[in-house]
């Protein structure tokens, strides 16, 4: 076992706990009454019952429970910030740290993918309903997901070439392996949801496809980035996060030279931004933002990651101008209090400054007769959450369409 | 993940195997009721006696290696603290509130008359099984309890007593405070007995207390020997069940196995020797009755992987998989292999081998690697069973001692050996 990590930017697989690691990991569980942890979770995955069926040397009980209430279980296992939720709500901090509840989810879908296991079954309550689901991200998944397990038909459309949304286009594959999202998908496949993709739906095509369709969700993301007015934003070199990190994963890490990089903004995606620069070889690297190092909005465990692979979190300095000519040269900050000021050379400039919900968004949030969820409803949340938001419009679904 | 887990016990119809033993886990209605709701398919009703009991504090003692989880639990309760007349009200309101559960009554006489009075009371309050309660260890009247199930002649006087007056299928529960099992079992199944459960506590000091020089727990500067149970008692219990399962007298017995039960691996174990349901407490006590969440569902996937439909095709399959010794195949010995990829040069394999085995195994201490040494190696594989890393020793090649065979491939021998 190599004791220094290694940077792959496309790894097979993540590290997961052997049964022994499981083993020892789940009996430091206290397998509290009415766990805080599973309360903590949006999408109700309950890591005191998973825990505890490990525990219990019941893996497979483990996974089911997992499945059950999360479709994307596998994926939330990586990406999920259970620091703020599960691990932050765990009893065991009153003794020493939380439950690795990341790692214990992570170990029982491993299970479930190399031994290609099922849990979830269809009952045929509403074999006779048949639902379109534009977006093929974590809402529309979960929402698509409940729906089959009650016998619903559901057709997924999105305009890309691969399911997953920001899943598959945004998070980096050395936080989130495709094999890992396959693994999901592939639950609902079995579940007979069926994909439409490379398909983009116009406006007309929904109001014809509610027509068609007892039920229309629409769950189609953000995908817009926030912007800021400051003079030189469109200087060549400036980027958005959104799309860096996009381009970066459909060229498999095989982007032209970004020289020396500095980018804005301290939340999660900055702290992706900052690990694939490293991946990609960018000569240096600074994440600069203008919150404290404490209230930046990434995870603790994500701000660590960042001074691992050597790149310095520079707090409390805003943008007030990128300098160049044509192509950024520079980049001018001033610090939010103190008056201080700071130029920071650059070739490459990632502006990670958050997401804005997306033009049409509004308009399908107000349809009475159209059912929505996740980033498109709430701006932009964690995928746990859209993952409870697309049950919860499923729920709905069935709650005022079928039962009618 | 949903089976169909029911069996028949004593020609009773159980929605799964798993039962609550007779204990403080069973102590009254309300208590059941929630254990019930959870999952379980009946119960041991914590043993009535004519007289509710008069019990000490502190009463329990716990052996574990970390605080998470108890290998052995020593306890000095005796039996229900409740009246007969008590514990005859709490049966009829389960009676009539869980018609569907299996409602076993443990009892407990000092003479034959009592015996009988219990079994009439208990089965007129709706008992549908009545096990006899022979070997609890730490009662305070030798007339009662674990004196009683060494003596193969009271546990026949009292089973004929008890078998006369109930017309219930009636289970003596047996004492492991002995040599051999199968003599009070065959007293018992001869005068009456349609099932023998075993095993109940083993006697034991858990622990000295070194400040007040006495057992634990210390009631007031003094302890006793009582029952142990738990994981630990397991493999003691497994041993008794093997020996009643392979014995010609009892062969029309069914069997109910106690004894350390925690996971549906465990339940499983016992099944595969021949008990056809089993009895919880320990684990329950530190974990609550939620733990059949696991057992049901664990069994479940097991069968459900291994495409068994019913119990009943299970029941049994390791009997005869148990032989005697002298019987064993010692044609052969399977020699392990390093991984040196996953090797972290700790040297525990080294250091058991040495000291504990053959000295088979060379320590390169520039290279931190450990190195078998073929021709003194026999085949232990206590270095297997002491290292830290998962798959890094495991069995290799299998070696045939000087001319003998076997009539299996040398791969049908391996893949029997299974390190987790």
């Amino acid at each position: 076992m190599d004791r220094n990590q290694t940077l792959v930017y496309e790894p097979v697989e993540i590290e997961a706990f052997d049964f022994r690691r499981a083993m020892e990991e789940a009996s430091r569980c206290l397998l509290c009454e009415d766990a805080p942890c599973s309360t903590a979770c949006p999408s109700d995955t309950d890591p005191e019952k998973f825990i505890r069926s490990i525990r219990f040397k019941n893996v497979n009980g483990a996974a089911e429970t997992i499945r059950e209430s999360n479709i994307l279980g596998a994926s939330c296992a990586l990406i999920c910030p259970q620091e703020k939720l599960c691990e932050q709500a765990c009893n065991r901090c009153g003794i020493d740290e939380p439950i690795q509840i990341g790692k214990l989810q992570q170990f029982a879908m491993e299970y479930e993918r190399k031994l290609d296991k099922t849990y979830l079954s269809k009952t045929d309550t509403y074999i006779d309903k048949h639902v379109a689901c534009i977006g093929a991200g974590p809402a529309s998944l979960a929402c698509a997901a409940e729906l089959a397990k009650e016998g619903v038909e559901v057709t997924i459309f999105d305009e890309n070439e691969k399911p997953g949304g920001m899943l598959r286009y945004e998070i980096p594959p050395y936080r989130l392996p495709d094999v890992v999202i396959e693994q999901d998908i592939r639950q609902l496949e079995k579940l007979g949801v069926k994909f439409e993709l490379n398909h983009k739906v116009t406006i007309d095509e929904k109001e014809q496809m509610k027509n068609e369709y007892d039920a229309v969700f629409v769950g189609a993301g953000t995908w817009e980035a926030k912007k800021i007015d400051i003079p030189g934003i469109n200087l060549e070199g400036v980027v958005n996060a959104l799309d860096f990190l996009e381009q970066a994963k459909v060229s498999n890490g095989k982007s032209p030279s970004l020289g020396r990089v500095v980018i804005v903004g301290g939340g999660d995606v900055g702290m992706d931004c900052a690990s694939t620069c490293k991946h990609l070889g960018a000569d240096s690297i600074y994440d600069v933002f203008m919150e404290t190092l404490k209230d930046a909005p990434a995870t603790e465990k994500e701000k660590v990651e960042s001074f691992k692979i050597g790149v310095p979190l520079i707090s409390e300095f805003k943008p007030v101008e990128i300098i160049g000519d044509e192509k950024v040269e520079k980049v001018k900050f001033e610090h939010i209090t103190n008056g201080s000021t700071m130029e920071m050379v650059a070739d490459t400039v990632i502006m990670a400054v958050g997401q804005k919900t997306r033009q049409d968004a509004q308009y399908w949030n107000q349809r009475s007769d159209i059912f929505t969820g996740g980033d498109m409803v709430n701006g932009g949340d964690t995928v746990v959450q859209a993952v409870k938001e697309g049950k919860e419009a499923a729920t709905k679904i069935i709650n005022t369409t079928f039962k009618n | 993940m949903k089976k169909d887990l029911s069996i028949d016990f004593l020609g009773v119809h159980c929605e799964n195997p798993f039962f609550l033993s007779s204990s403080p886990v069973c102590n009254n209605a309300e208590q059941i009721a929630k254990a019930f709701d959870a999952g379980w398919a009946g119960i041991f009703y914590k043993t009535v006696g004519i007289e509710g009991m008069n019990e000490c504090s502190p009463r329990f003692d716990v052996l574990s290696d970390d605080p998470s989880s108890w290998s052995g639990f020593k306890n000095m309760e005796q039996i229900s603290e409740m009246s007969l007349e008590q514990n005859v009200e709490e049966i009829k309101k389960l009676k009539e509130n869980y018609p569907n559960k299996v409602l076993g009554i443990s009892i407990m006489g000092s003479t034959e008359e009592e015996w009988r009075t219990l079994a009439k009371a208990v089965t007129e309050a709706g008992a549908d099984l009545i096990e006899l309660n022979f070997s609890c260890p730490q009662m305070t009247s030798h007339d009662m309890g674990s004196d009683v199930g060494q003596n193969p002649q009271l546990v026949s006087d009292y089973t004929r007593a008890v078998v006369e007056s109930t017309h219930v299928p009636v289970i003596a529960k047996m004492t492991p405070n002995v040599a051999e099992m199968s003599d009070t079992a065959i007293a018992a199944a001869n005068s009456g007995a349609k099932s023998v459960s075993a095993i109940n506590t083993i006697k034991s000091i858990t622990n000295i207390d070194i400040d007040n020089m006495t057992g634990k727990p210390v009631v007031n500067g003094k302890s006793s020997v009582s029952g142990y149970s738990g994981n630990a008692a397991k493999p003691i219990a497994l041993r008794f069940i093997t020996e009643l399962a392979q014995c010609e007298d009892l062969k029309d017995v069914e069997l109910s196995g106690i004894g350390g039960i925690e996971t549906w691996q465990d339940a499983l174990e016992f099944m595969l020797l021949g008990c056809r349901n089993v009895q919880v407490t320990t684990s329950v006590m530190q974990y609550g009755y939620r733990i059949v969440e696991d057992l049901i569902s664990g069994l479940s996937h097991f069968m459900e992987e291994r495409g068994v439909d019913h119990l009943d095709e299970i029941v049994g399959k390791a009997v005869n998989n148990i032989i005697p010794s002298e019987e064993l195949d010692r044609s052969f010995m399977i020699i392990p292999k390093v991984d040196e990829d996953k090797c972290v040069g700790c040297a525990r394999c080294y250091i058991s081998c040495y000291d504990g085995s053959h000295q088979a195994i060379e320590w390169d201490n520039k290279t931190r690697t450990p190195k078998i040494l073929e021709d003194k190696c026999v085949g232990c594989h206590l270095c297997i069973n002491v290292c830290p890393v998962t798959d890094c020793i495991t069995p290799g090649d299998i070696v045939f001692k000087d001319g003998q065979s076997n009539s299996r491939s040398e791969k049908e021998i391996a893949q029997q050996l299974v390190y987790l």
